[in-house]
C-alpha cells in the first residue's frame, strides 16, 4: 500500500486538509436529482394530484364495460397454428383420392421414434412392436406398442410434428392441461389417439 | 505362416503425402491420412475385397478409368484424388443406382439411424432421385432363421453375408439366387440358415436387409447406449458391447479385439443375453423350507447360510464354476481357507494335478496367444472341439488355414467341424486323449512305445507317426545354422485332457510334446488351453485350487479336489458345500455320484441365476447370481489376457454382487475380509497374485493386458525340469477292447441357451468326447 491516501479512505489523523487530486469520476457519474424535501402542504397536494390522475384513466374506461373473461366458462379462442396438446391420428376412409379403405382405422404412427429423437425436452417415449396378421395396428410393419408423452416436461415446440414422416402426430389446440397428479400428465397412446374434447374454441378468420 | 512384415511407403492423396503399409488397400491407406472413402461391400475382416458396390471409386493418376479403392493396393508414389468432379459424379451415380430399388421405409427399418446407406447417401449422394418407375418388390420380411429376418427389397447386393458364409464361417449356406436386379440372398431350397456364427451377418449387413429377430423393433439408435464388457459364456471371452435401453440388455454386438475375437461373435454370445431378463431367472434369495425353495429376505438367507457354514466349519467344500470372476475365486478361497479353515476348494472338473504341473502349464514362456493360432506353422487340436468349447477359435483356425497357410492337425475321438480344413485328422478312442498324447510324445521322441500306446489309444500308429512328422515340419538337409526362424507350433488343448485316470500322465505327455517341439520361449509357439469353465485360468491363478493358493503358491494345507469333495460329502467327512455358479448335476462329471453326494450334504449354499436341476433339488440356500453384464471384476483369457468386466445393466430384483455376499458371509462367521467395493476386491487380487503385481483396473482398460507381457511375469513360479524328470509316463492300462465313456458339455448346452426364447432351439444334448 502506498502512502497516498485513496479517496474513500477515512481521513487519517491530522489530515483535516485532505484533498483529492488526480482522480476524476469521468462520464460514468450519474447526478442524482433530488426533489425538494416535501413539506406537509406540498405533500398533501401531490398525493391528491396523483390520485386524480389515476382516477382519470379509470373513469375513462368505465364506459367501455368490463373486459374480464370468465374462464373456465369462457375461453380465449386460439389461432389455427396454436400448439397445444398433441394428437395421434388414424387413417380415415374419406373416399377421396389417396384414401385407402383397407387402411382405414389403422394408426398412422409406425413407432419410428423420430419424434423422440427430435424432442428437445426428451418427453416422448416410444416402444415399438411388430404387426402380425392377427393384430394389425398400423399400416407399416411396426407399430408403437407404447407411446407416451410426458406433458409436464413438454415445451410445446412442435418439433415432433415436424419430425413425423407420416403426419401421425400433430399439435392440437387444447391448452387445458392441469391435473392433480404429475403422473396423470403422462399421456398414453390411447389418450392421445382418443377423439379430443373440443374444449378450445378456434379463432375465426380475421378475428 | 509367420506374420508378414509390411514395408511402409508414401503416397499422395488429395495433395497430401501419407505413409501407409505397402499393399494395403487404398481405402484403408486413405484413412491414415484422414481421408474417408465411402464403401458398402468392403470389410477387412472378410478377407479379399470383391469390389461389388462400386462406391469407393477414386481417381488414380496414370490410370484412365476410375479405380475401386477397396481393391487397389497402394504403391509407393501413387497419386490419388478422391474429391474431383469425376469421382463426385461417379459416387452420386452409384448412390442413385443403389437407391433405385431400395425402399425408402427408413422410419420402419430397424437399421434407420445406424445405417451406412443412410449415412453415405447423406454424405456422398446427389440428394434427389430421378427414378419414377415402380421399384422392385419382394415379399416383406422372411424368416431366414429363427434368429434372423431378411428383407430382400432392402438388399443392395454387397455380398458381405454371402462372403461370410462362404469364406469365414465356411458353412456354405447363403447364396445369391437369380440374376441382375432380381438377385436375392437366400439359402438353398429355403432351408433356415442355422449355423453357430449366423448372427454375424446381421452386424455385417450395411442396410436393413438382415435384422436380428430378437432385437427387431425393440429400440432406435438414439434410445440406447452401448456398454462394453466381456462375454463370459465360454472360455473364448469375446469382447462385446451390450446395447442397453431402460436398464435392459436388448442386443449384444461384437467389440473388435484382434487378440481375442477378431470382431466376430458366436450365436450364443450374441443372443443368449435374452436369458438375463426371463422369468426363470432367480432374482431373490431362496431358502429350502419344507422341501421346497421359497423366497426369503436377504437377512434370513444370509443368516441361514452363515449358520450352516459356521456349523460345518473346516468340513465345508467349495466349487467355483462358470462366470466366476478372479475376485470371486479369491474371495471364496479366502472365505474357505481363512474364515472357515477349510482347504477344500476347487474350480476344475478333473482330478487334482500336482502343483508343479499347474506351474509348468502356466509358465509364461510356454503360452501361445490367440493370434498365434492364425500365424503359426502348424496347430494341433488335442482333446478339444473348438466349435463346442470356445466357438470363436473355430473361426480363427479357419482363417489361418484359408489365408495364412496354416497346417492344421486334429486329434479327436469324433468327427469335428474343422476336419475339412485339417491337413491331417487322427481319431482316437473316446476318453483316450491322455493316452493319445502319450503316444504322440513317444512318437516325437522316437520312443519304441509309440506304436503300443497309439494302439492303446485306439489310433492308427502310422497316423500318429505322420502327425508327429507333420508337427516337426519338413526336414531340410541344410544344417541348422541357428538363423532360420524356429518353427512355430501351437497346441490347442482342452482341459478334459486331464480327465480320467490317465489325466496327469496326459498333462506330462503334453509338456513332453511341447519340449520335443521346442516351444519354450519361442514367440508365436506354445500351448493354448481351452479350460472347461469360462474363467478356468483366472480361477486357478486366483487360488481356487485344492493344492494352490493365490498365484499358484504353496498353500498351508492341501484340500480335496472336486471329486473328492463329492466323496467326502458321501462318507460324511464334509458337511456343507458352497457352490459358486456351479450346478454339480449339470456341470460336473459323474452326476450320479453327485446326486447322492448332494442328497447327503447337510447344507448346500449356491449362487445361481437359474434353477437348474441340482440347485432345485438339493440347494439349502440359493443366492440370486449376477450374469456377466451385471458383474464387476476381472477374468483371465486362456492365453493370460486379464480382461475387465463392467456392469452394463442394473441388477434385477434384489440381486446383489457375489463379492458382497461372500464378504458378508465371511463377516457373519467372524472374519473380516476388508471389502467394501468391487474395486477393493480387484486390488486384493492384484496384491495377492505376485505375477499380477502393480496391475490396476485402468491398465487393463477395454482391451485387457496379457500378464505375460508385463514385468511382474518374472515372478511366476516356473518350475525347472518337470518334463525331463518325468521319465517314462505311467499309463494305467484299460481292459482290452474296453472303451471309456467320457462325456463333456458343449458350451451350447447351457441354461443361458435353454432359457433364451429365440436361442432355445439350439439347445443340444450331451455329446461323447
Amino acid at each position: 500500500m502506498s502512502d497516498t491516501p485513496r479517496p474513500h479512505d477515512p481521513p487519517t489523523e491530522g489530515s483535516a486538509t485532505l484533498k483529492v487530486t488526480g482522480w476524476s469520476p469521468g462520464e460514468d457519474v450519474i447526478e442524482v436529482q433530488r426533489s425538494p424535501a416535501p413539506g406537509a402542504a406540498h405533500g398533501a397536494w401531490r398525493t391528491f394530484r396523483e390520485t386524480a390522475r389515476g382516477l382519470r384513466t379509470t373513469m375513462a374506461r368505465i364506459a367501455e364495460g368490463p373486459s374480464t373473461i370468465q374462464y373456465p366458462e369462457e375461453k380465449v379462442p386460439v389461432y389455427p397454428r396454436f400448439r397445444g396438446r398433441h394428437k395421434l391420428h388414424r387413417f380415415e376412409d374419406t373416399g377421396g383420392t389417396g384414401s385407402d379403405p383397407a387402411r382405414a382405422g389403422l394408426e398412422k404412427c409406425v413407432g419410428c421414434s423420430l419424434c423422440a429423437a427430435a424432442c428437445p425436452a426428451d418427453c416422448i417415449r416410444v416402444v415399438a412392436a411388430e404387426n402380425t396378421p392377427e393384430n394389425r395396428v398400423s399400416a407399416g410393419e411396426r407399430y408403437a406398442a407404447v407411446y407416451e408423452i410426458n406433458l409436464s416436461r413438454c415445451i410445446f415446440c412442435g418439433y415432433c410434428e415436424i419430425a413425423c414422416p407420416f403426419d401421425a402426430i400433430t399439435m392440437g389446440h387444447d391448452y387445458e392441461l392441469s391435473d392433480y397428479d404429475r403422473s396423470d400428465l403422462i399421456f398414453t397412446k390411447e389418450m392421445l389417439l382418443a377423439e379430443p374434447l373440443e374444449r378450445t374454441p378456434l379463432r375465426n378468420e380475421g378475428e | 505362416m509367420p506374420r508378414p512384415q509390411p514395408r511402409t511407403i508414401t503416397f499422395t492423396i488429395d495433395g497430401r503425402d501419407v505413409s501407409a503399409p505397402e499393399n494395403t488397400m487404398l481405402i484403408d491407406a486413405a484413412r491414415q491420412g484422414d481421408v474417408e472413402i465411402p464403401a458398402f461391400c468392403y470389410e477387412p475382416k472378410l478377407g479379399q475385397p470383391v469390389g461389388a458396390c462400386r462406391m469407393c471409386l477414386v481417381e488414380v493418376e496414370g490410370i484412365p478409368k476410375l479405380q475401386t479403392g477397396c481393391s487397389t493396393p497402394v504403391k509407393d508414389g501413387m497419386v490419388v484424388y478422391t474429391q474431383g468432379e469425376r469421382v463426385k459424379s461417379a459416387q452420386q451415380a452409384v448412390v442413385e443406382f443403389l437407391l433405385l430399388n431400395h425402399p425408402l421405409d427408413c422410419p420402419v427399418c430397424d437399421k434407420g439411424g445406424e445405417c451406412p446407406l443412410q449415412d453415405i447417401t447423406f454424405g456422398w449422394g446427389g440428394g434427389i432421385s430421378r427414378f419414377i418407375e415402380p421399384k422392385r418388390h419382394f415379399v416383406k420380411p422372411l424368416e431366414l432363421s429363427p434368429l434372423i429376418a431378411i428383407d430382400r427389397e432392402r438388399c443392395i447386393l454387397c455380398y458381405r453375408c454371402v462372403r461370410f458364409s462362404q469364406e469365414i464361417s465356411e458353412d456354405y449356406q447363403l447364396v445369391l439366387l437369380e440374376r441382375g436386379a432380381h438377385s436375392y440372398v437366400a439359402t438353398f431350397d429355403g432351408h433356415p440358415y442355422v449355423a453357430p456364427f449366423s448372427g454375424n451377418i446381421v452386424e455385417l449387413c450395411p442396410v436393413g436387409a438382415l435384422t436380428s429377430r430378437p432385437y427387431r423393433f425393440r429400440a432406435r439408435p438414439w434410445d440406447i447406449e452401448g456398454a462394453g464388457s466381456v462375454c463370459t459364456l465360454c472360455p473364448a471371452q469375446c469382447n462385446v458391447t451390450v446395447t442397453v435401453r431402460d436398464e435392459r440388455a436388448l442386443r449384444v454386438l461384437a467389440r473388435e479385439n484382434g487378440e481375442v475375437d477378431d470382431g466376430w461373435l458366436c450365436d450364443k454370445g450374441r443372443f443368449a443375453y435374452q436369458s438375463f431378463h426371463v422369468d426363470e431367472r432367480i432374482t431373490e434369495p431362496l431358502l429350502r423350507d419344507g422341501g421346497r425353495l421359497r423366497p426369503v429376505s436377504w437377512e434370513r438367507a444370509l443368516q441361514q447360510a452363515a449358520a450352516g457354514l459356521a456349523r460345518a466349519g473346516a468340513s465345508t467344500g467349495a466349487i467355483a464354476g462358470d462366470h466366476s470372476t478372479n475376485e470371486e475365486g479369491l474371495i471364496l478361497a479366502r472365505l474357505m481357507r481363512e474364515a472357515l479353515g477349510s482347504p477344500h476348494i476347487d474350480s476344475r472338473r478333473a482330478s487334482s494335478l500336482p502343483l508343479e504341473l499347474h506351474r509348468a502349464l502356466g509358465a509364461p514362456g510356454l503360452q501361445a496367444k490367440v493370434s498365434d493360432l492364425e500365424f503359426a506353422h502348424a496347430v494341433l487340436i488335442l482333446a478339444a472341439d473348438p466349435v463346442n468349447d470356445a466357438p470363436i477359435l473355430d473361426l480363427r483356425l479357419r482363417k489361418g488355414v484359408r489365408r495364412h497357410g496354416l497346417t492344421l492337425a486334429v486329434a479327436s475321438p469324433a468327427p469335428s467341424s474343422l476336419d475339412e480344413n485339417a491337413a491331417t485328422t487322427v481319431r482316437h478312442a473316446p476318453g483316450a486323449g491322455a493316452i493319445f498324447a502319450a503316444a504322440l510324445s513317444a512318437a516325437l521322441t522316437d520312443d519304441e512305445d509309440a506304436a503300443r500306446l497309439a494302439r492303446d489309444a485306439g489310433a492308427e500308429p502310422e497316423a500318429v507317426r505322420e502327425l508327429a512328422a507333420l508337427l516337426r515340419g519338413p526336414v531340410d538337409d541344410v544344417p541348422d545354422t541357428g538363423e532360420t526362424p524356429p518353427r512355430e507350433v501351437v497346441i490347442l488343448w482342452g482341459e478334459r485332457l486331464a480327465a480320467g485316470p490317465n489325466g496327469e500322465a496326459g498333462i506330462r505327455a503334453l509338456l513332453k510334446i511341447a519340449e520335443a517341439l521346442g516351444m519354450g520361449g519361442v514367440e508365436g509357439a506354445g500351448l493354448l488351453e481351452v479350460p472347461a469353465t469360462s474363467n478356468g485360468r483366472g480361477l486357478r491363478e486366483a487360488g481356487a485350487l485344492p493344492n494352490a493358493g493365490p498365484g499358484l503358491s504353496e498353500p498351508a494345507s492341501a484340500g480335496r479336489d472336486t471329486r473328492a469333495i463329492a466323496e467326502g460329502l458321501l462318507d460324511g467327512e464334509l458337511a456343507a458345500l458352497y457352490l459358486l455358479h456351479c450346478d454339480p448335476l449339470r456341470d460336473l462329471p459323474d452326476s450320479e455320484l453327485w446326486g447322492r453326494a448332494l442328497a447327503s450334504a447337510g447344507t448346500v449354499v449356491a449362487h445361481a441365476a437359474f434353477l437348474t436341476e441340482g440347485i432345485r433339488e438339493h440347494a439349502t440356500v440359493v443366492f440370486p447370481a449376477e450374469v456377466y453384464a451385471e458383474k464387476e471384476g476381472t477374468i483371465v483369457h486362456p492365453d493370460g489376457r486379464i480382461q475387465r468386466l463392467r456392469p452394463a445393466i442394473a441388477h434385477p430384483g434384489s440381486v446383489r454382487s457375489e463379492w458382497q455376499v461372500l464378504a458378508e458371509l465371511a463377516g457373519r462367521v467372524g472374519f473380516d475380509l476388508d471389502l467394501l467395493s468391487g474395486a477393493m476386491a480387484s486390488r486384493q487380487l492384484f496384491e495377492s497374485v505376485p505375477f499380477y503385481a502393480g496391475l490396476t483396473l485402468e491398465e487393463i482398460g477395454g482391451r485387457g493386458v496379457r500378464w505375460q507381457e508385463r514385468e511382474a511375469a518374472a515372478s511366476f513360479p516356473t518350475p525347472a525340469g518337470v518334463t525331463s524328470a518325468a521319465g517314462k509316463l505311467e499309463i494305467t492300462d484299460t481292459p482290452a477292447d474296453a472303451l471309456e465313456l467320457a462325456g463333456f458339455r458343449s458350451v451350447w448346452d447351457a441354461p443361458e441357451v435353454e432359457f433364451s426364447p429365440a436361442l432355445g432351439f439350439l439347445f443340444p444334448h450331451r455329446e461323447l468326447a
